[in-house]
C-alpha cells in the first residue's frame, strides 16, 4: 500500500478492547481506542460515526458488524476503499470460521483469530483472504475437528501440507475436492429500495439482487450458467472466478466455481414499475390530538405469498403518548418510540389495518412533522424483477448432480411517506 | 502435584483477572517445559491460550519470557504460532531473552514443512530487535530462493521488515535486487505482488539519499514493467490488483493509442466483486484519459453504472466512501449525472454524514428538466426530523433557485416553508429569501407580503433577524409597518448581543429614515444614540460615522446608503475550482473523503 505503512487492526465491543494486532514495526498506542471511543460518543448515536476518521495521530477505518467494531489505523494515505473492503473481508473470514460474530465467539477462539490475521495481512498488506485457501491453512474450530481429533489423536489444526490453491491454476479451488453427494444450489436474492410519497405514487424504486451458489461439486467441474432474460440487467459485477467474454458476447456465465456458498454476481435491474403492496397512511390532526390509520394491502400480486410483513416508524417528538390497535397481527410502542407492527402474511378475508390516537404535547394544535414508514418483507420463490434463469450446465463431472434453484425478493430500505 | 488452587478460578481463558495467575502460570509452565508425558501439548495449549489471551486484554506477561521459550521446543504448529505470537510481542523489551529464541527459529527456517518454514521466517523478521539483525540475513536469503512459492512470498516482505529494522543490513546484503529479480521473474503471483510492495516502499525511502533508488523507483514505471504486470493482472489476488492498479495510475503513456490498449485490457476489472478493485480501475481510466475530452466524457458514462451500483448495494461504510468520489465527479461534470438524480435522493434511516453529501450532489445535477422534481423532494426533507439535514434542505433549495431554474416556483415553496411556523425553519427561509432578493429584485412583492406577517419576536438567530431587518430596511416603502417594527427593535437594542444584528439595524433605520423621515424619525435618534453608546467598536464607529453624515448632508447619506442597486450575479462562497482539481487528482485516496487536499 504505497509508502512506510503503519498500521494495526483492534477488534472491540462495547468500548472493551476484545483483541489487537499490531501490523507494522510502529506501535500504535491502545490509546487510540479510547479516542476513538469518546469521539463516538460525543456525536450522540453510536452509529453515525463515519467510517473513515482522522485522530490527530492516525486515519481510522471503522466498520460495525453485530455490534462488534473493526478499527483499523494508518499513518499514511491508502485508497479508503481497500481499507473498508478489506475490514469487511476480515469480519466475513471470522464470522464463517466462527459461526457468528459476538464477543464470546472471539474471547473463546483467540488463538484461530490470531492465525487467521497472520494469514490474511502481513506488515500491513493484505495477503490472502480467500476463504477456500484459509480453510486448508487453518481449520476451523468446528464440532467435527474436534471428534477427528480425539478418534485421531491428532490435534494440530493445521495440515502439513500447503493447500492445494495456491498451486493450482485457479486460486479458489483446490484441486482434489471430493464430496459425497454432488450437489449445486443457485439462489437469486433480491432486494428492493423504494420511495413512495403521500399519494402513493412511486418517487424512486431501485432493485439489487445477488446470485448466490453454493456449490458442493467433486474435482474441478466448469459450470454454464444463463438467464432468460439477461437485457433486464443494467450492471452486474462478478466474482473473480467467472470467465469475461462469454459474459461479454452472450451474457453467459462461464466459471469454475469456488467450493461453498459465495456470491457469483451482484446486479442492478433497469426499472421496475410496480410495487408488490400498497401501504396507506392516513393522518388528520384536530386539537391536539392527531387520528392515524394505516392500510396495507396487495397491489400487484407477484404471485407468491408475501411473508414476515411489518411495518415500523418512529414517533414525532411532539407526539407525548400514542394509542394503537390493528385489526391483524400486534402492534409494539417501544420506550424510545418506536412503532412497529407486524403483519406476517396478509389474510384472504379482510385488508390489514392499524389505527390509533396520537396526543400531541401541549399547545400544540396540529401535527407539523409526518412520520416515514420503514415496510419489511420476504417474499419467497418469486425475482420481482422479472429475472429468470434458463439454465445451468455442469460439465466434468462423472455422475449428474442435483441442482436446486430459489429465488427471495425482500425489502430493502423501502420506504412510504405520510 | 496439585496445581495451585487459585488457578482453578478462573477456568475460561476469557476471564483473566490479575498478577496472581500469571505467576501462576509461569510455575505450570515451567513445569511442562521439559515434559515429554503425552497430553503435555494440550495443557500447553490451554496454557499458551492463557498467556496470549492475558497479553490481549493489556496484562503485562513479560515475565514468563523464558518459560515461553522453553515450550517452544515443540512440532505442533499451533503451540509455535502462539509462542512466536508472545515472542514477537515483547521481544523488542527483553532482547537477550530473545536471543533464545533465535536458534529455535533458525531451526524451524529449516524445517521440511514450508508451513513451517514460513512461519519461522516471519516471527524472524518481526523481532525487531537491532543486534538480532545478523541471524536474519542468512536466512531470508535462502528463503527468497526456495522452491515454495509460500515461503518466498514470507521472505519478500521480510526483507521490508529488515529494512525497516536496519536498512544498511538490508542494502548491505544487496537484497533490493534479488527481489528486483524475484519480482520480474517469478511464477508465483503473490510472490511478485509482495516484492513489488516492499520494493516500492524500500526505494521510495532511499530516493531521497541514493540516485540508484530514485532511478530504480522510476525504471518501475516503464513500458516493460507496466506492461508486464497488466498482462499478469489477472493472476493476482485482488489487493495486489489495486496496488497494480496504483502503479498503472502513475504510467504516462508515449501516445493514444497505448491508451487505449490500456484501457481496454483493464476494462473487465470494472466489474470486479471487490470495489477496492473497481475504484482503482476507475482512477486509471480518469488519469488516462484526461487531456482527450471526448473520451473522457465517454469514460463517465461509463463508470457511472459501477458506480451507482456499489454506492446502494454495499455495505453501509462502503457506500458512504464511494459516495464520496461520487460527489467529486458529480462536482466536477454535473451535466452528465443530470439523469440519474433519483439515485440522490436520501432515504430515512441514512446517517446525516451520507445525506449531506446527497443533498449536495442533487443541488449540483439540478437542471431545467429535473428542477421541479429535485426540489419537490427536497421539501420532504425540511419537513425531516433531523434538523441539520432540514436546514440543509432549505439551503440546497435556495442553492437552486439563485442558478435561475424555475424560480417561480421555487419562491412559493419557501414562502410556504415561512408557514410552518418552525424556528429554524422560518430562520433559514429568511435567510435565504434575502438572497433570492438581492438576486431577482422582481420577487420582492410576493415575498414582502410574507415576510411582513413575520412576528419578529419568532426569529431569534442572529442571522435570520439580520436578514429580516435588511428587508425591513430595503424595502420599508412597501411594507407599512416596517418604521414601527425597527422601532421596537431598537427599544431592545440592549437585549440584542449579535453584533451583526445590531450594525444592521443601524443601516435598516438609516435607510428607512431616508424613505419615511417622519414615521422613523423616534427610531432614528433612539438608534443612533444607543449606537454611539455601544460598546462593540464597528456599532460605534457605524453610528458616529451616520450621524456626521446626516449632520453633513443628507442627500450625500442617501446616496451611501441607498444606492441604485444591481442585482446580483454570482456569489462568491463556492470551492474554488483549483482545490477541486487538486483533489480529483487524488481520487481514490482518503483525500477524497475529507475534502481537503493531501498535504505534502
Amino acid at each position: 500500500m504505497g509508502e512506510a505503512d503503519q498500521e494495526t487492526l483492534y477488534a472491540t465491543i462495547c468500548r472493551e478492547v476484545m483483541l489487537e494486532k499490531q501490523l507494522t514495526g510502529h506501535k500504535v498506542d491502545r490509546s487510540i481506542c479510547a479516542w476513538f471511543w469518546e469521539q463516538s460518543i460525543s456525536q450522540g448515536e453510536f452509529v453515525k460515526l463515519p467510517p473513515v476518521i482522522a485522530s490527530p495521530t492516525h486515519y481510522l477505518f471503522q466498520i460495525v458488524r453485530e455490534g462488534i467494531t473493526f478499527l483499523a489505523c494508518t499513518q499514511v494515505e491508502m485508497p479508503p476503499l481497500m481499507g473498508i473492503e478489506f475490514l469487511s473481508r476480515v469480519a466475513d473470514v471470522l464470522s464463517d470460521y466462527l459461526g457468528g460474530l459476538n464477543e464470546d465467539l472471539i474471547k473463546d477462539n483467540f488463538v484461530i483469530v490470531y492465525e487467521l490475521l497472520d494469514e490474511m495481512i502481513d506488515n500491513g498488506f493484505p495477503l490472502t483472504t480467500e476463504l477456500n485457501i484459509l480453510r486448508e491453512m487453518i481449520a476451523p474450530p468446528n464440532f467435527v475437528n474436534k471428534v477427528l481429533s480425539v478418534v485421531t489423536g491428532n490435534t494440530s489444526n493445521v495440515s502439513n501440507t500447503l493447500p492445494g490453491a495456491t498451486a493450482s491454476c485457479v486460486p479458489w479451488r483446490t484441486a482434489d475436492l471430493k464430496h459425497a453427494s454432488n450437489e449445486v444450489y443457485v439462489d437469486l436474492v433480491e432486494e428492493i429500495d423504494a420511495i413512495i410519497s403521500r399519494d402513493g405514487a412511486l418517487v424512486k424504486c431501485d432493485v439489487y439482487g445477488e446470485v448466490q451458489v453454493n456449490s458442493s461439486l467433486s474435482g474441478l467441474p466448469d459450470l454454464t450458467l444463463s438467464f432468460a432474460n439477461p437485457s433486464v440487467l443494467n450492471d452486474a459485477r462478478f466474482h473473480p472466478c467467472v470467465r469475461f467474454r462469454p459474459w461479454e458476447s452472450h451474457q453467459i456465465l462461464s466459471f469454475v466455481p469456488p467450493d461453498g456458498q459465495f456470491k457469483l454476481m451482484t446486479y442492478r435491474i433497469k426499472k421496475l414499475k410496480n410495487t408488490p403492496i400498497y401501504v396507506k397512511p392516513q393522518l388528520s390532526s384536530d386539537a391536539g390530538t392527531c387520528r392515524i390509520t394505516v392500510l396495507v394491502g396487495i397491489r400487484n400480486d407477484p404471485g407468491k405469498t408475501i411473508d414476515s410483513l411489518m411495518v415500523h416508524f418512529q414517533l414525532p417528538p411532539c407526539v407525548t403518548s400514542a394509542d394503537l390497535t390493528s385489526n391483524h397481527g400486534t402492534v409494539n410502542i417501544l420506550a424510545n418510540k418506536t412503532c412497529s407492527w407486524s403483519i406476517g402474511r396478509i389474510p384472504k378475508d379482510k385488508a390489514p389495518s392499524m389505527s390509533g390516537t396520537l396526543v400531541l404535547e401541549a399547545g400544540l394544535e396540529r401535527l407539523h412533522t409526518f412520520p416515514t414508514f420503514k415496510v419489511d418483507f420476504k417474499i419467497m420463490g418469486v425475482a420481482l424483477s422479472g429475472l429468470q434463469i434458463d439454465k445451468l450446465d455442469i460439465k466434468n463431472l462423472p455422475n449428474r448432480p442435483y441442482k436446486g434453484f430459489r429465488a427471495l425478493t425482500q425489502a430493502g430500505e423501502y420506504e412510504v411517506r405520510s | 502435584m496439585a496445581p495451585p488452587a487459585q488457578s482453578q478460578r478462573s477456568q475460561s481463558p476469557s476471564q483473566p483477572s490479575g498478577k496472581g495467575e500469571v505467576s501462576d502460570l509461569k510455575v505450570q509452565l515451567r513445569q511442562l517445559a521439559g515434559s515429554r508425558a503425552p497430553g503435555t501439548d494440550d495443557s500447553k495449549r490451554e496454557l499458551f491460550k492463557k498467556v496470549i489471551s492475558y497479553m490481549t486484554v493489556g496484562i503485562d506477561v513479560s515475565s514468563l519470557f523464558s518459560e515461553m521459550v522453553m515450550c517452544s521446543a515443540t512440532s505442533d504448529i499451533v503451540l509455535k504460532k502462539m509462542c512466536y505470537l508472545y515472542v514477537g510481542n515483547y521481544a523488542k523489551g527483553n532482547p537477550d531473552l530473545a536471543l533464545l529464541t533465535i536458534n529455535f527459529l533458525q531451526k524451524d527456517c529449516r524445517d521440511e514443512d514450508p508451513m513451517i518454514r514460513g512461519l519461522a521466517l516471519r516471527s524472524l523478521c518481526s523481532l525487531r530487535v537491532e543486534n538480532l539483525v545478523e541471524y536474519l540475513v542468512g536466512p531470508l536469503g535462502s528463503g527468497l530462493q526456495d522452491h515454495n512459492s509460500y515461503v518466498r512470498m514470507v521472505a519478500a516482505i521480510g526483507v521490508l521488515k529488515l529494512y525497516h529494522i536496519s536498512s544498511s543490513s538490508c542494502i548491505d546484503a544487496d537484497f533490493p535486487s534479488a527481489l528486483k529479480a524475484l519480482m520480474l521473474n517469478d511464477p508465483d503471483a503473490q510472490v511478485v505482488a509482495n516484492c513489488l510492495s516492499a520494493l516500492q516502499e524500500i526505494w521510495s525511502l532511499e530516493a531521497s539519499t541514493s540516485e540508484e533508488a530514485s532511478r530504480e523507483r522510476e525504471a518501475l514505471l516503464s513500458k516493460p514493467v507496466i506492461y508486464y504486470f497488466l498482462n499478469r493482472i489477472k493472476d493476482f489476488s485482488e489487493w495486489a490488483q489495486c496496488l497494480v492498479l496504483d502503479l498503472v495510475g502513475k504510467y504516462v503513456p508515449s501516445d493514444s493509442s497505448e491508451i487505449f490498449d490500456i484501457m481496454n485490457l483493464l476494462e473487465d476489472r470494472l466489474q470486479h466483486a471487490n470495489g477496492a478493485v473497481v475504484l482503482a480501475t476507475i482512477k486509471v481510466f480518469l488519469h488516462l484519459t484526461l487531456s482527450m475530452t471526448d473520451v473522457h466524457q465517454q469514460v463517465y458514462e461509463r463508470i457511472k453504472a459501477p458506480l451507482l451500483t456499489l454506492v446502494s448495494s454495499g455495505s453501509q461504510e462502503l457506500s458512504y466512501a464511494v459516495l464520496s468520489h461520487l460527489h467529486l465527479l458529480v462536482m466536477r461534470a454535473p451535466i452528465l449525472f443530470s439523469s440519474d438524480y433519483k439515485h440522490f435522493y436520501c432515504q430515512y434511516n441514512e446517517p446525516s454524514y451520507v445525506k449531506k453529501l446527497k443533498l449536495e450532489m442533487l443541488t449540483a445535477v439540478a437542471n431545467e428538466s429535473n428542477t421541479y422534481e429535485i426540489v419537490t423532494e427536497l421539501c420532504e426533507y425540511v419537513a425531516n426530523i433531523d434538523v441539520s439535514i432540514a436546514r440543509e434542505s432549505i439551503h440546497a433549495v435556495g442553492k437552486i433557485a439563485l442558478q435561475q431554474y424555475d424560480v417561480n416556483a421555487i419562491v412559493d415553496r419557501l414562502l410556504q416553508f415561512l408557514e410552518m411556523e418552525k424556528d429554524y425553519v422560518t430562520a433559514e427561509t429568511l435567510v435565504l429569501v434575502k438572497d433570492l432578493l438581492r438576486k431577482y429584485p422582481q420577487w420582492s412583492h410576493d415575498c414582502i407580503a410574507v415576510v411582513g406577517n413575520i412576528s419578529s419576536k419568532n426569529v431569534q438567530e442572529p442571522k435570520a433577524k439580520a436578514a429580516l431587518i435588511w428587508m425591513l430596511g430595503e424595502y420599508s416603502l412597501d411594507m407599512s409597518d416596517a418604521p414601527y417594527i425597527l422601532e421596537s427593535l431598537v427599544e431592545n437594542w440592549e437585549d440584542e448581543h449579535s453584533a451583526e444584528v445590531r450594525l444592521h439595524l443601524l443601516t435598516a433605520v438609516l435607510k428607512c429614515f431616508l424613505r419615511r423621515p417622519p414615521e422613523t424619525q423616534k427610531a432614528l435618534g433612539a438608534a443612533l444614540a444607543a449606537g454611539l453608546a455601544d460598546s462593540h467598536q464597528d456599532v460605534h464607529d457605524r453610528a458616529l460615522f451616520y450621524y456626521r453624515l446626516l449632520q453633513y448632508n443628507v442627500s450625500v447619506a442617501e446616496r451611501v446608503v441607498n444606492p441604485p442597486k444591481q442585482a446580483v450575479s454570482v456569489f462568491a462562497d463556492t470551492q474554488s475550482s483549483e482545490i477541486k482539481d487538486r483533489i480529483f487528482d487524488e481520487f481514490n485516496s482518503l483525500s477524497v473523503l475529507y475534502q481537503k487536499v493531501l498535504s505534502l
